[in-house]
């Protein structure tokens, strides 16, 4: 059974971690999240593959997230062999992306996160005590699972997004329905910002390490990354900026900037950096607990991102288009894609017969990590003297504020 | 009615074939009147096994040592034992690469560093355990899965497919792509049950669900080599969901 007490394992989010710890005596003088998910290896996996199969492959990363690794995998892919696509490809993958973010941001919401800010275990006490709400929450996300499905095949691994296109584009009268269901979802949206905006706050303010993120706000893609300390990175130099380290305590490697200072990526992030200064005022707290507020704000915006989209699609007229072909067999490129949880980015180098050499993959909770170890401190230095039961519950739901997808961290 | 209890549980995997069942936006109430979702980590707080489990439903391979220990603890547990997905029940996409040498795979990744070096070649559920019913699929379809669920109500586990992917791509009256259209679609090969989802949309099956029982895997290769593919990458693509086929 010794193994076993790994099952001290952090719930509520996806993959396989722990907080742990640290006690002198009786008092908690640290915490540390373990990331112990076991590794896929999927940096190697994909070596030896030709460049068609590493989209379909690489999603397999993670299944909430698996349209964005898709879609950053085709834009690597695509950008190393001099492959360009249809404005209609861009718009559509876009449309699928936005459908993964509401997807996800509602399941973090309505299923993960609520359950914190109502003292109960799960979705099933949710059912009982709040049905309405957990109603709501399952309708707005079943609307980003058929987003996904029309766009992708598919709500989970979508097989219909292609290196140079798609193999079926959907007809106008699939995406007028979800231009239905989207308008229809402003309500429900709407009604979610007023429920979260009034919960009662779990966990102290605790500073804000600086943040990163995509260039492109609600587009959720883009060429760089932006910083709140004002730097501008371009995707080239992305993998070497993010500087990922092994570090022994956890299975996904460890971002490092500029040697010192951890950056926050995710909707926080994004808010203060890259979308419509609006929202800017409503995150004034510069606290990681707004991280919640952060989300559901995104989902409107995700929502209304979505509708601009169809109707781009709808007034241009859909039409079937051939695959993009394909420039060069050789090369290197990367993409950045905004994924639910922060800066997503996919890089891939190919030899004259266009087998992959190598795959670098950086994912949001992976660069989170630096970030969630300093407010995990912070948390540590608020909390003196509460007992270990306490320290641990806020710790854990400091860390879901973070909303870790380990299998992405760990891949 | 006492409800079922179950144990839901993620090993080597995406979380994708849990994630298939929070997916059941619909059906989730129904669900909730019916089970008691006990140990559900991805979803429910606290991780805690305890008593008896009408079934353990598992998703992912084993890769690690801890696996082990927590898929026996799953099999002692429950009634029954069902693998999710086709990580469990044929060690899925992660097993692409096995016989090959893991640590240099480790290495390529880590480095020099002792970051996971109890690390092995991921292997299905049945190589450990005894497995009562499987569910395939990366990811499983939501109405197999329902299904399943149904079943267990009734005290029943699935019957098994043992048609391929063609057969209901035929019903479906879609251009055959392997030999219409020239793709290399693993629907011979490749267990039935997803309507032909893929190659209904032009996309040719990537073999996702597994072997079909009886696979001709050798006039597939002679096809193939027929119409000048290179066997290279219709290996690759074969061994992509699965790295145990008799060529």
């Amino acid at each position: 059974m010794s193994n076993l007490r790994k099952l001290d394992m952090l719930t509520r989010v996806e993959g396989h971690g722990s907080v742990e710890l640290i006690r002198d005596g009786e008092r908690v003088v640290d915490a540390r999240l373990n990331l112990f998910e076991s590794p896929r290896l999927f940096e190697a996996l994909l070596v030896g593959r030709r460049f068609d199969e590493i989209p379909d492959i690489a999603c397999r990363i993670c299944s909430i997230c698996s349209t964005v690794h898709k879609v950053a995998a085709l834009q690597g892919v695509e950008q190393a062999l001099g492959i360009s696509i249809s404005r209609q490809t861009g718009l559509l993958r876009e449309l699928a992306v936005q459908g993964g973010q509401i997807e996800s941001h509602a399941l973090h919401i309505f299923c993960l996160a609520l359950p914190d800010y109502l003292g109960v275990s799960g979705f099933q006490e949710l059912a009982a005590s709040v049905p309405e709400k957990l109603q709501m929450g399952l309708r707005i996300k079943k609307l980003g699972n058929q987003i996904q499905a029309i766009v992708g095949g598919r709500a989970i691994h979508p097989f219909n997004l292609l290196v140079g296109g798609l193999a079926r584009v959907p007809d106008t009268g699939q995406l007028r329905f979800l231009s239905e269901e989207l308008a229809a979802a402003s309500t429900d949206v709407a009604a979610s910002i007023a429920y979260i905006f009034n919960l009662n706050e779990i966990l102290p303010t605790l500073a804000l390490v600086p943040s990163c993120a995509v260039s492109g706000g609600p587009s959720l893609f883009g060429d760089c990354l932006v910083t709140s300390v004002g730097t501008s990175i371009p995707v080239k130099q992305s993998a070497r900026w993010l500087n990922e380290r092994i570090e022994g305590h956890t299975h996904a490697k460890v971002s490092h900037f500029d040697e010192t200072t951890p950056f926050m990526v995710g909707p926080l992030a994004r808010l203060l950096l890259s979308m419509p200064a609006e929202h800017v005022h409503r995150f004034t707290d510069r606290s990681i607990k707004s991280a919640l507020k952060a989300r559901v704000v995104e989902l409107q915006l995700a929502v209304r991102r979505a509708q601009e989209l169809i109707e781009y699609l709808v007034t241009d007229g859909l039409k079937n288009e051939p695959l993009s072909a394909v420039g060069h067999v050789q090369g290197e490129g990367a993409a950045l894609v905004e994924a639910p949880r922060g800066v997503l980015l996919h890089s891939y180098r190919f030899n004259d017969r266009g087998i992959c050499r190598a795959a670098n993959i950086v994912t949001p909770t992976a660069i989170n990590q630096g970030a969630i170890a300093v407010s995990l401190k912070a948390l540590i230095a608020t909390m003196d003297g509460a007992g270990y039961a306490q320290v641990k519950r806020s710790a854990e739901m400091l860390v879901r504020c973070y909303d870790p997808c380990i299998s992405c961290a760990v891949h | 009615m006492r409800k079922l209890r179950l144990a839901i549980a993620g090993l080597t995997a995406c979380s994708g074939c849990q994630l298939s069942l929070l997916n059941c936006e619909d059906e989730l109430p129904a669900l909730m009147a019916q089970f008691e979702f006990h140990f559900f980590p991805l979803a429910c707080s606290p991780a805690v096994l305890e008593g008896e489990y009408d079934a353990a439903i598992v998703e992912g391979c084993l890769s690690m040592p801890h696996e082990k220990e927590l898929l026996h603890e799953l099999r002692k547990r429950s009634r029954y034992l069902i693998a999710l997905g086709t990580c469990a029940a044929w060690g899925g996409v992660t097993a692409l690469r096995n016989g090959e040498d893991r640590e240099l795979m480790r290495q390529q990744v880590y480095g020099q560093s002792p970051v996971a070096v109890e690390t092995f070649d991921p292997l299905p559920l049945g190589s450990l355990v005894l497995v009562d019913a499987a569910v395939t699929g990366c990811p499983p379809e939501k109405e197999e899965l329902l299904k399943l669920l149904a079943g267990l109500t009734q005290g029943a586990l699935p019957v098994e497919n043992d048609y391929p992917v063609c057969t209901e791509c035929r019903m479906r009256e879609n251009l055959c792509l392997l030999t219409e259209r020239d793709m290399l679609c693993l629907g011979p090969l490749t267990l039935g049950g997803c309507h032909a989802r893929c190659p209904t949309l032009s996309a040719s099956c990537e073999g996702c669900r597994g072997p079909v029982p009886e696979a001709n895997v050798k006039e597939y290769l002679a096809l193939c080599a027929k119409t000048g593919r290179d066997e290279e990458a219709v290996l690759g693509r074969l061994h992509r969901f699965w790295p145990g086929w008799v060529l």
